[in-house]
């Protein structure tokens, strides 16, 4: 039994990830196949994941439901949200417009869904500025470089700043266009690439301790 | 119903829900609470139907009945997850698991040797090869950068104790970090400020006559509801300390 719990699933993490590896550096027909069928699969058991998640979350909500338990009657709008999309979905085929028609599922997607997850992130642009206020209090000079950086870029992006910027220093013929491309595309770059080299490194140690079953609490426990 | 009838109705039912949400920014109630669920259970609900109809029906359900068996691998792997619902026999839930995991490592040490990882060498390192038909700004710049990268590298190189010149390679490091932080802090403003415009924006189109002014019943709904709460929660209080 062991073996089928265990064993089996380790040595499929290691058959799938080396083949998957190999194939990308074969340059065959096989592996070519072999890439695309196994994008094909993954595409499958990763919808399946979602169901997993989907079904997660329904069955906390109706608990609550059913136990009456504190705020229940806020659970049964995710069963409203939800159903709100899916039925017109399956009414419309998934198409949001059909010979130059809105669908219901159109209709939901602009007023409730677009609506809600645009007001959601929107909301956030409040906590970003008062985060600001906080973090931005400048205590040392990494945090006046920061400062400088964030504020450039912020001023430089609305008409006002750039008035700003060209009436105060207009003067030196560098216009705030030129020195946020000059941020983004020099210093800002040197940081990025130190963050992304560092972050390619420690991904292909973890997916080869993965691969080889150095890492294994994904299995979950026993 | 009209398409005249749908639109307002959307008018009404986004302003609610734009309203609704924003009301959190005053303090947390029932309405911003009963929209975030709705939120949630909709965008379930959305990915729900992209994969029934990108996903299950194109590669599962439709190879199947077309007598294409071999689907039925992945299939069993996906919904091998599902058995996380049932302790005694969720072990077999780790083939779906281990199946993602080996994918995913395996082509995730190609794309990130490639993409960040040589790519980013090659990207510090090719402008040297053309210095001479650069101007001395280019050449300076691509200094900048080739030394900015090297020091944030000494940033995170944790196997030499930093102290000495590490120390102070390493702090310049913190400087190129900062200014990427402030920059991608900046711009993260400023994307999230043009949503907030586009949320306005469409708070104003309800707003219209031809909505039946929304908005602004919506809004004066909402401030009624929290000066009656706020009334009546110092009534309450008031009781009390009798």
């Amino acid at each position: 039994m062991k073996f089928i719990k265990n064993y089996l699933p380790l040595a499929m993490v290691m058959v799938v990830g080396l083949l998957m590896l190999a194939s990308y550096y074969i340059p065959h027909k096989h592996s070519v196949d072999y890439v695309e069928l196994m994008n094909k699969w993954e595409n499958i058991v990763f919808a399946f994941a979602f169901l997993l998640g989907l079904l997660s979350l329904f069955v906390s909500h109706y608990g609550k439901i059913r136990r009456r338990h504190d705020g229940w009657g806020y659970s049964i709008f995710v069963f409203v949200g939800f159903f709100i999309m899916v039925i017109p979905a399956l009414m419309s085929g998934g198409k949001q417009m059909i010979d130059g028609q809105v669908t219901g599922l159109g209709w939901s997607f602009r007023y409730v869904y677009n609506a809600l997850s645009a007001t959601m992130f929107a909301v956030l642009a409040f906590y970003i500025v008062s985060t600001a206020y906080r973090s931005f209090r400048i205590k040392s000079g990494q945090a006046l470089v920061l400062f400088i950086a964030a504020f450039i870029l912020i001023l430089g992006k609305v008409p006002l700043g750039q008035m700003a910027w060209e009436s105060v220093l207009g003067w030196t013929g560098y216009g705030i266009d030129r020195v946020i491309e000059w941020i983004m595309s020099v210093p800002a770059v040197a940081g990025k690439r130190g963050i992304m080299i560092g972050i390619a490194i420690g991904a292909i140690v973890t997916a080869l301790k993965i691969i080889f079953g150095i890492e294994r609490q994904y299995m979950g426990k026993d | 119903m009209t398409e005249t009838t749908w639109i307002i109705a959307g008018a009404w039912i986004s302003a609610g829900l734009t309203i609704f949400l924003f009301s959190f920014l005053y303090k947390d109630n029932p309405f911003f609470k009963m929209a975030e669920h709705l939120y949630l259970g909709a965008g379930m609900g959305w990915w729900f139907q992209v994969y029934l109809y990108s996903i299950w029906k194109p590669k599962v359900f439709e190879p199947l009945l077309g007598g294409d068996f071999f689907v039925l691998i992945p299939a069993l792997l996906g919904l091998s997850l599902v058995t996380q619902f049932i302790p005694k026999i969720s072990w077999i839930s780790r083939y779906g698991f281990t199946f993602m995991m080996g994918y995913g490592a395996g082509m995730e040490i190609p794309a990130k040797l490639s993409t960040d990882f040589m790519s980013q060498i090659a990207g510090t390192i090719m402008p040297f090869s053309l210095m001479a038909s650069m101007s001395g700004f280019d050449i300076l710049n691509a200094l900048i950068v080739a030394a900015g990268t090297i020091c944030v590298l000494f940033y995170f190189f944790f196997s030499v104790e930093h102290k000495g010149s590490v120390k102070k390679i390493s702090n310049v490091g913190i400087y190129f970090l900062m200014i990427y932080f402030g920059a991608a802090f900046g711009n993260t403003v400023m994307a999230r400020f043009s949503l907030l415009y586009g949320r306005f924006d469409d708070l104003n189109t309800s707003a219209a006559a031809s909505n039946f002014y929304a908005t602004q019943i919506i809004l004066a709904a909402i401030a009624a509801y929290f000066l009656i709460h706020s009334f009546m929660g110092k009534k309450g209080q008031a009781e009390e300390a009798h």
